[in-house]
């Protein structure tokens, strides 16, 4: 177990000091968890322990965002200025950006079951489009 | 003979800012699964709802709380990290659906930015606020980085990003259902890029798949948000 956390530890640390260097503009986490992905696809293995530590701190996700959400005490008086376009925003924005996502991949996933069904009918059969 | 002033010395330690976030967590789950996990009890809201409380009614003020929350923060970067694992379990199948993925961003990093700061502006948001929103969809981290970037408040922008990830948590499997989408890489990159990590934890729970593509959309929507919006923002 303790090789794996200090896998991930690695792997974040380098992640930050790539960010502080400017070089990407991304934060260490994100570089961190490339770094990792990396580093599994070229071991080509998941030891146990890493497989474990992963479900286990997956599993506490959630917990680990409730601090932040507190810090809305903090931003009271803004949020009460501006409660309404500001909850319109993030109800409606998320609300378009998932049925925006999902109905485009239900066009993508249609085109390619065509294209599928009229390469497995083929010839002469292009009329299958309209 | 006990110490009487014993309990005195807890504030001055994390053990009870982490303690009260832990509790107030696990009332929360209990709480979801009592309701057979009804998509309006998140756990997360709602423990974010019973510290709130609890730090009122203890006149416990959030810079305290914070100094002993910061370790229970401090999880969240290598937890990130770790969200390489389940992409690595599904590699075969993300490999095969790179279309998919690149459609998924293509509409929904623009959607994310533009749908929120739009309806805010209509409804006549001051500047900051739009700043504030425009990185909502990304993951807490990043959309921090963003946010200080391009002018917004970070501080306000996280709070509007764990309220986009707990709207996208709810909104995600009812949108899933409703429009009956069988494809759970379609559901995952959906909660993924609209909802982030609070979305995805919720997609774990759907399948592994959903879980993994939604670590996916969340790290590439995120990546992607990161360097464009800076970009875009100073072509403006």
């Amino acid at each position: 177990m303790l090789e794996a956390i200090a896998r991930v530890i690695v792997w974040l640390g380098l992640g930050e000091v790539l960010t502080r260097l400017g070089l990407v503009p991304v934060p260490g986490a994100v570089i961190g968890l490339v770094l990792l992905y990396l580093d599994l696809l070229w071991r080509q293995t998941l030891t146990d322990d890493l497989g474990r530590l992963a479900d286990g701190m997956l599993a506490l996700f959630g917990l680990l965002f409730v601090p932040a959400g507190v810090g809305v005490v903090a931003h009271a008086d803004v949020l009460r200025a501006e409660f309404v376009p500001i909850l319109a925003a993030i109800l409606g924005g998320t609300v378009v950006t998932l049925l925006a996502t999902i109905m485009s991949l239900g066009l993508v996933r249609s085109l390619a079951r065509r294209r599928k069904q009229m390469s497995a009918s083929s010839l002469g059969k292009a009329d299958v489009r309209a | 003979m006990p110490d009487p002033h014993a309990w005195a010395s807890l504030p001055e330690q994390p053990i009870l800012d982490v303690g009260i976030t832990v509790l107030a967590f696990l009332a929360a789950v209990r709480l979801a699964r009592w309701s057979g996990n009804n998509p309006f009890l998140n756990p997360t809201l709602i423990a974010i709802v019973l510290v709130v409380i609890v730090l009122n009614v203890t006149g416990i003020t959030y810079t305290t709380y914070m100094r002993g929350a910061a370790f229970i923060q401090f999880l969240l970067a290598p937890t990130v990290v770790l969200l390489a694992v389940p992409l690595y379990r599904q590699t075969t199948l993300i490999r095969a659906s790179g279309g998919l993925i690149a459609m998924a961003l293509l509409v929904g990093l623009p959607t994310g930015v533009l749908s929120a700061v739009g309806i805010a502006w209509a409804l006549g948001a001051s500047k900051i606020t739009l700043l504030s929103l425009a990185p909502k969809s990304v993951t807490t981290g990043i959309a921090v980085g963003i946010s200080e970037a391009i002018g917004g408040v970070p501080a306000l922008t996280a709070v509007l990003v764990i309220s986009t990830g707990i709207t996208g948590a709810i909104a995600g499997p009812a949108i899933q259902r409703w429009l009956r989408v069988e494809d759970d890489r379609v559901t995952g990159l959906a909660i993924g890029i609209a909802g982030h990590g609070i979305g995805t934890a919720r997609a774990l729970q759907i399948s592994e798949v959903a879980g993994a593509f939604a670590g996916l959309g969340m790290s590439l929507n995120g990546v992607l948000t990161g360097v464009l919006l800076p970009l875009a923002m100073r072509g403006l």
